[in-house]
Formats: structure tokens, sequence, C-alpha cells
């Protein structure tokens, strides 16, 4: 009878073939691409329930017929700083769009800091605080800045984890405008 | 008999020392210890690996107390899972769930360990039952060339 | 000027290398000796040449050479020495040269400890798959990972290093050990082929080898220790095992060279599982350069991967031709490679080493698995999956458990064929430690049937390695009427491979111990104190006593001291800090922990003072973690005792030669 090293040796070579051609095929793909994709784009959004600087109550079901840009931030991130200026503009030049609302919701930061920064940096549209992060949690971000876009009527049609830029912020409001037509 | 003594009565107290160990403490977890373990199931979403128990970023603190006031709430370890999966996808299961390809990483490792036993008890068998005792042509041919050389 | 150097020295190292394999295969194919001695000298050229290269790196480093696109990348000019110095091995292209000069440093020793048996076939075909693998570094070096590349503009300053890897000395020690013991197990994977190609396989080539494997275990397994301990102590988040995919990368080789090295010595005494030992230091290989790529590649996501660059393919196709070449090998030679050693006996220290292969082995392919697992899953059907310590932990713990039970009692089985009546007699007091010491744990509130079997299993380990010692000192008192302590450092002297492997077993046992405790008791808490407020974590009293600023050209450090204290007793001030770098966003934690023989309290600070003066600590008081270490301390001091030549007897009274000295063993009553 002959050895079974044979046998073995040739099983275990199919093995190792296999997981080198997994191997192979992965070498390509970009590793982080997947973190940019969020679970909630095509599903109904999470209803925001906050209170905004001076304790108004902030809540998504008041701005059902508008596409809603959500852009989750806070005032020691450095990418959040970086794309400050993109939501400034995307703002301005959408100022006179009664379907269109900002909210900017921030975590992990104190009121008092961010007002001083909300007043230095003139930030025109809504920011809601979320002092436990419940939010995030519930529209599931994985780290800051994280940006989404919300069809008026409730779905997210777009989502973006990183800084954004004028580009980008408009690509998500042409998604949630078309969702749903 | 007396030979095996001692052994049997250490068997004996290793057995009841695991069994006491093992024994069900009196009660549930409490939801607390429940968040605990559930949080070392899962991924801290802004770390690399890490579990959300292990991990001290923000967002790790804020899932934790999510998962006390979930499991305080009244739901249940799976239905949390649930939730998590659809806001964050697979990725943030730290152990990959039992159905489809996951049957792949924990059924493997059994399927393996058996072949491995398998093959030593065969391995075992054959050996005792193939005892060495026809020396073959090259042994025959070692013995030659020795006794030729030693005449030599 | 340093980047024509150092691409120079590489070419020549290129060159020295292919002329050698070049000249090699003509002498072996002419049976030519001449071409056979003229052809190993290539490997010193190839030393040389790594030498060079490495000096052109450190010397770029040093003056802070900018037009030095991995200079600029990975040093500054506030970059401290030490960090200079070990920016040669801060990213991939540098860490190649490392890796190169190593492997030049290890070819030249065996040319050189081979040099009387140059004409060998064994060794010639040996040097040359060894200058093989040379060749291949040298061509990933001069191609895709290229640390001399020049940039056109020279920035005035670079980037300095990655942050994770300026912040602490370790940096110097962990990857050259790591790297160490990867490359080191070249030699014997280069005569493990040399010996399935010649078709001498029998045991020339493991004895031939054996120090130089033992060396690089131990290296790795260091390696490997001071990874942990980095994870732990610099790292912070309060772990010392994640089971990242680049820490299992460095485990994955480190369990098959532990099953070879346990492996041979059957081969050595009885002839036996050669296929085993081919197959396991093949894979050991393979399994080195798999870590290199699962690291380097990008392919995961990970700690170390700070570089995704076009070395994938080169490692993944360099791989792919070993491991082809090392089963077709097999494959080829499959029935000439039966082992003429037989078992007797399924209780013996035979199958107890087998057992033992299958059980590494198991333990490799499960942690092999949960790495691969996530990449399978994304290319079979496209979903992102994590494997992580749970998975881990419930695969590796079963099979932990029954190692530590062969540990106690392999040493313990005779060779061949067992009566059951001495292994008795020989364990049933070990046995019995090992089942009061679970009683104890027990006592003192020890839960959970793993951690019981942990304590018993290993309390049974360390009184079977004290019976072995014991028994040896004591049968030199009587044969030469020593004193305890110089018949046992003369017993040890007399056989430092069985005391070594005892003591690296010690090792071994401390570390799970370690494992099984700091697992499941610790404590964690998070603080929140304003100055001069106290908390109290399992006994520990923490005040927070106000924060310190220090600014550096490297960096921004925030500490905030803790003073601890338990008992009444002061344990001293610590600072656990948070560092920022000018080039990076994210800040770096630097954890503060006071090592106790039973205990450490782990301090990290999780946010700095911002508001009204609160500081927010993590506390972890972790139980036994100092004994990982201790235990990387008996391993390193049992491998080197296990590399010291053994003392033949040369008294002619002495009884008749084995290999070894016999253990001396009662006879049975």
């Amino acid at each position: 009878m002959s050895h079974p090293a044979r046998w073995i040796a040739i099983a275990v070579a199919v093995v190792v073939v296999g997981i080198g051609v997994v191997l192979a095929t992965q070498v390509g793909s970009d590793p982080r691409a997947d973190t940019t994709t969020s679970q909630l784009v095509g599903g109904p959004a999470p209803r925001l329930a906050l209170r905004d600087l001076d304790g108004h109550t902030v809540d998504s079901t008041s701005l059902t017929g508008k596409a809603v840009i959500v852009n989750f931030w806070n005032t020691w991130c450095v990418p959040c700083q970086e794309e400050l200026p993109a939501l400034q503009s995307f703002a301005a030049s959408h100022r006179n769009d009664p379907d269109v609302a900002i909210v900017g919701v921030v975590r992990d930061d104190t009121k008092p800091t961010v007002r001083d920064y909300v007043k230095a940096e003139g930030i025109g549209w809504t920011i809601a605080m979320d002092p436990g992060s419940q939010a995030a949690l519930a529209f599931g971000t994985r780290g800051q800045p994280e940006t989404f876009a919300i069809s008026p009527d409730g779905i997210v049609a777009g989502a973006q984890i990183g800084p954004v830029n004028e580009h980008s912020l408009e690509k998500m409001l042409a998604a949630a405008r078309r969702q749903g037509t | 008999m007396r030979r095996v003594l001692p052994w049997a009565a250490l068997g004996v107290v290793v057995l009841v020392v695991l069994a006491w160990a093992a024994w069900p403490d009196g009660g549930t977890a409490t939801p607390r210890e429940r968040a605990r373990d559930l949080a070392t199931e899962l991924r801290c979403p802004d770390c690399e690996g890490l579990s959300v128990a292990d991990s001290s970023t923000s967002s790790a603190r804020a899932i934790r107390a999510d998962l006390r006031r979930r499991l305080a709430a009244g739901e249940t370890e799976d239905e949390v899972r649930r939730a998590y999966v659809d806001r964050y996808g697979e990725s943030i299961l730290l152990k990959p769930e039992g159905r489809g390809l996951g049957v792949l990483v924990w059924g493997l490792p059994v399927v393996v360990f058996v072949l491995g036993a398998g093959g030593l008890a065969l391995a075992l068998a054959r050996w005792r039952r193939e005892p060495q005792l026809h020396a073959t042509a090259a042994d025959e041919a070692l013995v030659d060339e020795t006794r030729r050389s030693d005449h030599a | 000027m340093k980047a024509s150097l150092g691409v120079l020295a590489l070419a020549l190292g290129a060159s020295f290398a292919a002329i050698g394999i070049v000249t090699l295969a003509l002498g072996i194919r002419r049976r030519d000796d001449s071409l056979l001695r003229l052809g190993r000298r290539f490997v010193f050229g190839v030393l040389v040449a790594g030498i060079l290269a490495v000096v052109a790196m450190e010397w770029a480093l040093l003056s802070h050479d900018f037009s030095l696109q991995y200079v600029a990348q990975n040093n500054a000019r506030s970059t401290p020495l030490l960090f200079t110095i070990t920016g040669l091995w801060a990213a991939l292209e540098g860490s190649i040269l490392l890796w190169i000069l190593v492997l030049g440093g290890f070819l030249a020793f065996a040319a050189h400890k081979f040099r009387a048996r140059a004409t060998d076939p064994l060794v010639a075909w040996a040097t040359l798959v060894g200058l093989v693998i040379a060749l291949f570094f040298f061509a990933l070096v001069l191609g895709p990972a290229n640390p001399f590349k020049t940039l056109a503009v020279v920035p005035a300053n670079g980037n300095g290093p990655n942050p994770l890897l300026q912040n602490h000395p370790l940096m110097a020690f962990h990857p050259p050990m790591l790297y160490l013991g990867y490359v080191g197990f070249t030699i014997p994977f280069m005569f493990a082929i040399a010996a399935l190609i010649t078709g001498r396989f029998g045991e020339g080539w493991l004895t031939d080898t054996r120090r130089a494997t033992l060396v690089a275990w131990g290296f790795l397994s260091v390696g490997v220790l001071l990874g942990a301990w980095w994870s732990y102590e610099v790292l912070g988040w309060g772990g010392y095992w994640a089971w990242d995919p680049v820490e299992n990368a460095s485990l994955l080789p480190w369990l098959t060279a532990t099953a070879f090295i346990h492996s041979v010595i059957i081969q050595e005494r009885r002839g036996m599982l050669r296929v085993w030992n081919l197959s396991l230091i093949i894979a050991t290989f393979c399994l080195t350069i798999l870590g290199t790529f699962l690291t380097r590649s990008g392919i995961i996501n990970s700690v170390h991967s700070f570089t995704e660059s076009g070395i994938g393919p080169w490692l993944l196709t360099f791989l792919g031709l070993v491991a082809a070449t090392g089963i077709g090998l097999i494959a080829w030679r499959g029935d000439a490679l039966r082992s003429p050693g037989r078992l007797d006996s399924p209780v013996s220290r035979e199958s107890a080493f087998l057992v033992n292969n299958l059980l590494f082995a198991g333990l490799a392919f499960v942690v092999l698995l949960g790495t691969v697992y996530p990449l399978l899953a994304e290319a079979l059907q496209g979903r992102r999956l994590s494997v992580g310590e749970p998975y881990f932990e419930r695969m590796t713990t079963p099979i932990g458990i029954a190692l530590l039970f062969l540990m106690a009692v392999a040493p313990a089985l005779p060779w061949r064929v067992t009566q059951g009546e001495v292994l008795r007699r020989r364990l049933v007091i070990p046995a019995w430690i090992g089942g009061l010491t679970m009683v104890v744990a027990l006592v003192l509130g020890a839960r959970g049937v793993t951690d019981l079997l942990v304590f018993g299993l290993a309390a049974f380990a360390l009184a079977a390695i004290v019976r072995q010692f014991y028994v040896g000192a004591r049968a030199r008192r009587i044969a030469h009427h020593e004193g305890w302590a110089r018949a046992t450092a003369r017993s040890v002297r007399s056989n430092p491979r069985l005391y070594g492997g005892l003591i690296v077993h010690v090792g071994v046992v401390l570390i799970a111990v370690a494992l099984a405790a700091s697992s499941s008791y610790s404590t964690k808490a998070e603080l929140r104190l304003a100055k001069g407020e106290s908390a109290t974590v399992d006994g520990y009293r923490l005040t927070y006593l106000g924060n310190t600023v220090t600014v550096s050209d490297q960096k921004r450090v925030v500490k905030a001291r803790v003073r601890i204290e338990r008992g009444g007793d002061d344990l001293g001030v610590y600072a656990p800090a948070v560092n920022i770098f000018p080039n990076s966003t994210s800040a770096i934690g630097t954890p503060s922990v006071r090592t106790g023989l039973l205990r450490d309290v782990y301090l990290t600070l999780i946010s700095s003072p911002v508001d009204g003066g609160r500081v927010t600590l993590g506390v972890a008081v972790n139980p036994m973690v100092v004994w990982l270490w201790i235990g990387g301390g008996f391993l390193a001091v049992g491998t080197t005792i296990a590399l010291l030549p053994g003392l033949r007897r040369r008294r002619p009274e002495a009884p008749v030669e084995s290999p070894e000295a016999v253990e001396p063993d009662p006879v049975p009553a």
C-alpha cells in the first residue's frame, strides 16, 4: 500500500490552491471600500428626537416632505473641520430651497464649546446635541464625520463616511430627491 | 485494586470540583452581566477589531450603555444582535453565525479533529496488526553488503 | 548618493545570489567539487551586500536625507535618535532590507558551519535553495518595494514615523526579534528541501539543523511575547492579544515550529514521523511568508498594515511556488518516505509526540481558518464578516487544555512501551498535587470549568517537571555524593536538551496560568474624577492629583497623575497619558501600569481634563499578567540551556553509550 503521504499531499495542495485563489482575488479590492457603505441605505431613516443648542426639540417627523442632509460631527475632529467649508457653501446655495434641510448632530462634545464654534464659524443650519450618542447609534455611525441623505418620504437615500465635498453633497441630495419618484 | 485506589480517589475529587464549578449559580445573570457578555461579542465600529467590551472609544461606551438599556427593557440577546446587524452589517459580530457559510468555520475544526483522531486510531491499529517480521529486499541487500565489506 | 549606494548594494546582492545559484547548479549537475566550493562563497557576497544596503539606509536616516522617499515618509528632523535608527523597519520597504540582512547572516552562518561538507550534495542543494530565497527578496526590493526610491522634489522635513512606532523603546526589539525567528526557519527549510531532492531523508538533515531551528524558535517565541507586551503596555487598549490578523500571522509559524521541534526528537530517536517533519518545516516556512503577506499587503485591515503596496501579488506567487515545490517533492517521493520505525504502543512517548503534532496542527488550522475566513466569505458570498476573540477562545481553549495535560504526562512516559504500573507510580504525586490545586482554586473563588482545569493541569505539569529534576539530581547524589545544588546543576549540564526543554515547559505553564487568570478575573471600571477626588476599584484607592502637559519637538503629552493606594499603603503615583503628534490627527494613548506579582493596576486616560477639570480614567485590575513575561523569561533561559552542547561520558567505567544521557529511572519494585 502506498504511503498515504502522496494522497494527503494532494489534498493539502487542493486546499492551499483554493485559499491561494481566494486571496489572489482579494488582493486588488480595496479593503476599506465597504466601510463607506451604510446598511441603512434604501431603508427607512431612524427617527431623530434631539434638542438644539437653545433647548428646542429637533424632531425628524417635522421634516417630512423635505430632503434632509444629516451630518454627524463635533468641534474637535479634524476631518469635520475640513469639511465645514463644503457644507457651508452647500447650505448657501440651497438657502432658498424650502424642500432642503440640513441638520448637524453633535456627539462627544459640550454645549458651550459647540455654541462658541457655531458662532465663530457662522454656521446657519440646525445643530442638534446627541449627548448619549443615541442618534449616532440609531444611524449606525462608524466614525466622524458621517453624512446621510434622507428623502422627503423618510428613506435613507445616501450615506458617506468621511469628509464630504460639495460634489458628493449634491449627489446625495439628488439621490434623496429621486427616491420615491 | 490498591494500585488503582489513589487514582480513583483523585478522579472523584476532580469530578466533584468540576461539577461544583459547573453548577449554575442561583438565579439568572443580571442585565449588567448579560450586557458585558454580549459586549464581548460585538465589534467596536470605529476600531480595528476590538470588542465593544474592550474598547474605550465613545461609540463603544455608547453601545455598552445601549446594550444595558435594551437588555433591561426585556429584549433577548438574539434580538439585540439582530438589531445591531441591521444597523452595522454582519461584520459587527465577532462570533460568526452558524448558518450558511458559518457552518464551515465552526464545523471544519470539528471535522478535522475527528479525522485526525480517526487517522491516529487507524494508524495505531495498523501498526499493531502489521509487526514487521519479514525482511524486505532492501534489508537483505544491506545485510549482504555488510557481510561482504566485513570479509573484505 | 546614498540611494545609489543602496541600489548598487542590492543589485550586487542579487547578482551574487544569481551567480551562486548557477554555479552551484552546475556544480551539482557535473559533480564538480571546485564549482561547489566556489558557489558557496557567493553566500558571503550576499551577506556583504545586505550589510551595505542596511548601512546605506541607516546613513540616510541618521542624516535625515529626505531625498529618499522612504526617509521622507518615516523620519523627521524631530524624530529622536532611537526611532531614527529603528526607522529601518518602520515600514515595508525597509523591513525587507532587515529581512535580507538577517537572511544573509543565517546563510553565511550555515555556509561557514558546513564548510567541511561543501561538496556534499545535501549541503550544496541547501545552499542553492537558500540563495534562491535570497534572490526573491532582492527582487522584491529592486522591484515593487524599493526603499531607495528618490523624490524629485526634496521636502524640507519628513512625516516622521507612524506615531504608534515612536512611542516606546520596544520598537527597537519586537520586529528584529520576530524577523530573527521568521528568517531563522529558512535554514531547516532549505535542508529539508535538499533532503527531499537528494533522497537523503534520514535523520542527517535534522541533526545538522537542530541548533538553528531552536535558535529561530527561541527568537520567534520571544518576538511574539514582546508583541503581546507591546500590545499591553504601549497600545493601551487594555489587553495583550486581540486575535488581530497580524498577531495570528506571527502565531501560526510558531505553532507549526513548536510541533516541529518536538516531532524531530522522535525522528532522531526512532526514525519515525519523517513525512510529518518535512511537512511541518515546509508549512512553517510557508507560514512565515504568508504572515509577511498578510501583514504587508494590506489585504486585511489591522493595526499593522500601514501601507498597501504592490508586493501582495509577488508574495502570494512566491508563497504558491514554495508550497507547490514542497508539496510536489513530498508527493513525488511518496512511498520512499516511509519510516522504518514503528509505534509499539498507544501509550508511549512516541504516541504522545504524535498526539502533540496533531494538537498543534489542529491549533494552527483553527487559527488559520479564523483569520482567513472573512476573506473567504467575502470572495465567495460578498459578505463582510469579522471573526474575533469569542471564536478563537472557544476553539483554542480545549486544545490548550489537552496540550497542558500532555505536557504533564509525556515526559514521564517511557519510550516504546509503557507498563501501567511505572506510569502510575511516576505520576501519582504530581496528579494529586494538580487535584488539590483545583480544590484550593475553587475555595479561593475560581469559577469556570476551564479555569479550574487549567490551574489543576498546570500544577500537575509543574509537579511532574519538578519530579524530573528531583529524580535526576537524586541519582547523581547517590552516584557522586554531591550536594543537591551541585547535583541538579551537573545533571542539567549532562543533559541540557532535556532539562532546557523542561524549563521551557515551566515557562509555557506559567503563561497558560497567566492567560486563564487574566482573562477571567479582571475588573474594569471607568472613573470620572475631579482634582483631588478618589474612587475605589477592587480594593485599590485611586486619587486624581492633577494633570501636566509637556511639549517637545516630537509630540505634546498630556498626563494625568493618579495616586494608587491599597489597604493604607501608598503604592505610588502613576500617570497615564495621551500623546499628540503634529502630523497625525489622532492622539495616541499611553497606559500606566502598576505591575504586581499577583495583580496589575492598569490606568488609561480616556478623556483629557477639558470640562470642569474632570478627567475620565479607565481602570482595570488584571491578575497575574506579569507571569506572562516571567514565563517568557523561562522560555528564553530554557532555550539557551537546550542549545548547550551535551557532555559525552568519557570515563571507561560508564555504561554503554546512548546518544543522550539516559534518564536514570529507579527499577520498578
